[in-house]
């Protein structure tokens, strides 16, 4: 059955990147362009995955996090965050916000397919 | 329609042919757009003699310059019996006014002679080169010469 | 596989297309906070923009790029989190960053030539300065170490040659198909010779709240080499007591591998945090399974289909994850994130992308209807039909419909000035730069709207006036402050509409025009004679002849041979009018009138000497029909004409433009009192006014060229070609005729060149 990843990032260009690199691996890719939107577009469409950037105007990536950890159908759906940061501090905080796990950028296509794969049931 | 006899696989062009007075000279069909009837055309203030004015075509604004004019040949006022040639030249569309057109010629560069020096240098400035054909002698003109480049205005 | 090459080559190119948006964007809220008009939002909107430039461009490999931007980001981060203040010296620091970012934008593209190493070879050093305080080593440069591993570029890797990755694991495909069937058979079976780990895990409830699930992490653990797994389920509770977000389920797993402890630790990477985990070497050999409560025939497999299964609220002691009740997340509870959504935008316009081509196409067919429509009106007015018929009455209702067509239409292409004035403050800090000046700009009426085709042509002598404004007009701080005026200089840059046409000022507060300066270069250079009396107006209005300049030595910024002269036949060339007015000492204002459109004109049709020709109907004060009596010839030959309470010179147009050879009488003639944009009167001498058009105007450059005298061309409702007039230039030239008439009777005066 092919997965539906949802991609939420303001940058159109790692949208755009993010969906080459999963399309490539076999995933349905649907798309929001900020927390707010990620939401609603997780509440209309559903998906099996979501990954999700941070930095982000309207509602940033903890606030969508959050969001969708408090809403029941959502509750258990996987989600990444896409973070430069590699400190632990930030680490800390997405894990608090309720993410499953993260992927560094710029991120290795081979890498996201990988994480993606380890939480996608 | 006259056909060079030998057409060669070497670059073979199709010109136009057309009169003006006694003369005759061809240019690339493929600049030529379209064959018009006359149309008196609004003069343009101090424009040289060669400009006739401006017509519409179509909406657009197209000068009409007199080649013989222009070749410094003596010329009569245009009339109904001329022809306006519409052409492209450098980016512009504009009218070429002559006395009539002939016919279609098929050329190879090899036919091309270099324009004798006997020939007028105004009329030098504006021939690429001479050919014959069943003894008429054609004038090969280079258009981009005939447009003139914009003047800097006068200040 | 897909090949990779071509997508990734167009992603580069929305990467750069939206690294415009983000440089504007980052300009903007830069601006915003210099003017203190900022809120957090704004900082972080900043931020963000540089965070994501840097982002993509890392992923494409821009190295010099993602330096510099690292400096930049980490310094925005030190701000909108407060930790560092934006002061003045902070924020200009910014926007000079912010231009080298966008020069480090513009090389990486390959538009460019390479970014100037020193300048932001210092830019850098000051952000570090603003981020770390004076501590850090000067100098320092920001190594690739600093910054997070780049990604190879995505073609390469995916085109690798598959090899075993950090799990021990030799890919085969890309392809998740196998995802629910038996993994045992795609892991490679660890050699025998690997080592025996035993790993213990005991998740917490948060593990499941956050999604992870042990059954994945188990495969994962499976990838490694051969398992088994014993599930310790002693805690779990009687139903009744069974909290369902809390987990009482560990696991204890011997797996053969020779991955290596980092490969184990690492596919509990995301988990570490939330759950009990020891992972510790046996001995070589594997122990014998003795499992406590698992099933003897152990089958991962069996175990997924389990995980996968709907979660039944069942204690069987079966490998389930364990599914949070539907009550809130039993979970750290944590602040409200600090950037909480802001009041929802305002709901945008909605609008709809349109090829540039298909309205270009539209507004020619709309103006070849309008010339239809006058061509109409015209053959049924010469029919005789009278004009209270059905026909002319619907030809009347024709035109209003056509008209309102036409402005809908024109509305489509029309642009607000923004997207040219926004190129200028970073112009004004480059300048301002180059030439030592503290210079401020104010804009106004970005909104203002004027049709495309004027709004690209705008950009590049409103660039001029501004350099020159900035080089010229604004004196040094020290000079300003001696004169008891702020050190900062202020320009203005404003857009309106007066009276049909869009005006563009650009005023400063510097010095204005030195009068006497620019009489004496204009004597000195032949242009003027000396004993030439001229009014201030006038000897300000010298600078756009052409050869001037004030600048004894050709500075970088405004001398490069473009002149005030090049700056007004611009203009002119869009149908518009440039004049300048100056106050020594405080300033002076460039104001710039063009046509709202260059594709239609409200004008006066008139004929001349048999030519019929149009006036702009923003030009015309009056007409009237002169009479003998008011006709005055000034030194015996320069006909005037009273009007009003004036006298002002009377111009035979059809003369002036050699349509004629002789002069006519003037009684037999209609006078059209015009003013230029200057405010100077003519009245312009006709044969015959024959009344009021809407035209479409066609360029004569397009085909032609510029010809004195007359701004464009339209065609009438005969069909033939009208000229339409240049009343400015009409009154120019006539003004230098006058001149040289005067200077041929007095020949003590020199010529006007």
């Amino acid at each position: 059955m092919i997965k539906t990843v949802l991609t939420i990032d303001d940058s159109r260009t790692m949208r755009d990147m993010l969906k080459m690199a999963l399309a490539d691996a076999g995933y349905r890719v649907i798309q929001a362009v900020d927390g707010v939107d990620g939401l609603e577009t997780l509440g209309a469409q559903g998906a099996d995955v979501v990954i999700t950037d941070i930095n982000m105007p309207r509602l940033d990536g903890f606030g969508f996090i959050e969001g969708m950890r408090a809403d029941p159908n959502h509750r258990s759906t996987p989600v990444l965050v896409l973070t430069t940061e590699s400190d632990a501090a930030k680490k800390q905080r997405a894990r608090d916000a309720g993410a499953t796990g993260w992927i560094v950028k710029p991120f290795d296509p081979v890498k996201l397919v990988d994480a993606v794969r380890r939480v996608a049931a | 329609m006259n056909d060079v006899s030998q057409i060669t696989a070497a670059a073979v062009r199709e010109l136009i042919a057309f009169r003006i007075g006694e003369q005759e000279f061809c240019v690339d069909i493929m600049a030529v757009r379209e064959i018009r009837g006359w149309t008196p055309a609004t003069p343009l203030p101090r424009a040289p003699g060669y400009m006739k004015g401006v017509i519409n075509l179509r909406g657009a604004v197209l000068p009409i310059i007199d080649l013989g004019a222009r070749f410094g040949l003596n010329t009569s006022e245009p009339s109904e019996r001329h022809v306006i040639m519409v052409a492209h030249v450098g980016g512009r569309m504009v009218g070429l006014l002559v006395d009539a057109v002939s016919d279609i010629i098929q050329l190879t560069d090899e036919a091309v002679q270099p324009t004798p020096d006997v020939a007028s240098e105004q009329v030098k400035a504006f021939v690429k080169g001479i050919f014959a054909i069943d003894g008429r002698m054609i004038s090969l003109i280079e258009l981009d010469r005939i447009i003139p480049e914009p003047e800097a205005e006068a200040a | 596989m897909s090949d990779a090459a071509d997508p990734f080559e167009a992603i580069k190119v929305v990467f750069f297309q939206e690294c415009d948006e983000l440089l504007g964007d980052l300009e903007v809220g830069l601006l915003a906070i210099e003017s203190g008009a900022a809120d957090d939002e704004t900082v972080n909107a900043v931020f963000r923009a540089v965070h994501s430039v840097k982002g993509g461009a890392g992923a494409f490999g821009l190295d010099a790029l993602v330096r510099f931007a690292h400096v930049f980001e980490t310094l925005l981060d030190e701000i909108r989190a407060g930790r560092k203040p934006c002061d003045d010296v902070t924020v200009k620091t910014l926007l000079r960053a912010s231009d080298v970012l966008a020069d480090h934008v513009a090389a990486a593209r390959g538009q460019a030539a390479p970014v100037d190493e020193a300048r932001s070879a210092g830019l850098v050093a000051e952000m570090e300065i603003l981020t770390h305080g004076e501590a850090s080593t000067p100098g320092a440069e920001v190594t690739l170490d600093d910054v997070p591993e780049f990604a190879p570029a995505f073609a390469p890797v995916m085109a690798a040659a598959p090899e075993a990755d950090e799990f021990g694991f030799r890919p085969v495909a890309f392809s998740f198909a196998g995802l629910g069937e038996s993994v045992a058979g795609a892991a490679e079976v660890a050699a025998p010779a690997g080592q025996t780990w035993r790993i213990v895990l005991r998740p917490h409830a948060r593990l499941y709240a956050n999604a992870n699930e042990t059954g994945i992490l188990l495969r994962e653990l499976a990838r490694l080499g051969e398992m088994t797994v014993d599930l310790d389920a002693s805690a779990l509770p009687d139903l009744g007591d069974l909290a369902c977000e809390e987990s009482y389920l560990a696991w204890t797993v011997d797996l053969v591998t020779d991955a290596g402890e980092a490969a184990i630790r690492d596919v509990f990477d995301f988990v570490e945090s939330d759950c009990d985990l020891s992972i510790r070497l046996t001995e070589a050999e594997p122990e014998a399974g003795e499992f406590d409560a698992a099933p003897a025939d152990f089958d991962i497999a069996a175990l997924l289909a389990m995980a996968q299964a709907e979660v039944a609220p069942a204690p069987a002691p079966v490998v389930e994850p364990v599914a949070p009740s539907p009550s809130p997340a039993p979970v750290a509870v944590v602040a409200p994130p600090t950037s909480a959504p802001t009041a929802p935008a305002a709901p945008a316009a909605v609008t709809i992308r349109v090829d540039l081509d298909r309205v270009d196409r539209l507004i020619n067919v709309v103006g070849e209807l309008v010339i239809q429509q006058a061509m109409l009106a015209q053959r049924v007015t010469e029919s005789g039909l009278a004009r209270s018929s059905g026909v002319s009455v619907g030809l009347e209702d024709l035109e209003l419909l056509t008209r309102e067509i036409q402005d809908s239409v024109m509305a489509i292409r029309a642009q607000p000035v923004k997207s040219v004035f926004q190129r200028m403050p970073r112009l004004v800090r480059e300048v301002g730069e180059m030439t030592g000046k503290r210079v401020r700009l104010v804009t106004a009426g970005e909104d203002t709207e004027v049709d495309k085709t004027v709004v690209e042509r705008l950009a590049e002598p409103i660039t001029h006036m501004l350099r020159n404004a900035i080089d010229h007009g604004l004196e040094r701080p020290e000079e300003r402050a001696a004169a008891g005026k702020p050190i900062e200089g202020t320009v203005r840059l404003a857009a309106l509409h007066r009276s049909g046409r869009i005006v563009i000022e650009i005023s400063d507060d510097g010095k204005g025009i030195n009068r006497g300066r620019v009489k004496g270069i204009a004597v000195a250079r032949g242009l003027i004679a000396e004993e030439a009396v001229l009014s201030d107006d006038e000897i300000d209005n010298l600078i756009f002849l052409p050869g001037f300049s004030t600048a004894e030595t050709v500075t970088d910024v405004s001398g490069r041979g473009v002149g005030m002269d090049v700056v007004r036949r611009s203009i002119q060339a869009l149908g518009g009018r440039i004049s300048i007015s100056s106050v020594p000492g405080k300033g002076s204002t460039f104001t710039l009138s063009l046509p709202l459109t260059l594709a239609v004109l409200d004008g006066m049709v008139v004929t001349a000497a048999e030519q019929t020709l149009v006036a702009p109907l923003t030009a015309i004060v009056e007409s009237l029909t002169p009479r003998a009596q008011d006709i005055h010839h000034v030194g015996g030959h320069d006909p005037v004409i009273r009007f009003r309470d004036q006298f002002v010179p009377l111009i035979d147009v059809a003369l002036g433009m050699g349509f004629r050879d002789t002069p006519v009488p003037p009684e037999t003639g209609v006078a059209m009192v015009i003013e230029t944009e200057a405010g100077a009167r003519a009245a312009l001498l006709f044969d015959a006014i024959l009344g009021q058009r809407q035209v479409v105007i066609k360029s004569l450059e397009t085909n032609y060229q510029q010809v004195e005298g007359i701004a464009a061309a339209t065609i009438l409702g005969d069909g033939r070609v009208a000229l339409i007039l240049d009343v400015d230039a009409i009154v120019a030239s006539w003004r230098k005729k006058a001149v040289r008439i005067e200077a041929a009777t007095r020949p003590d005066l020199k010529l006007a060149s």
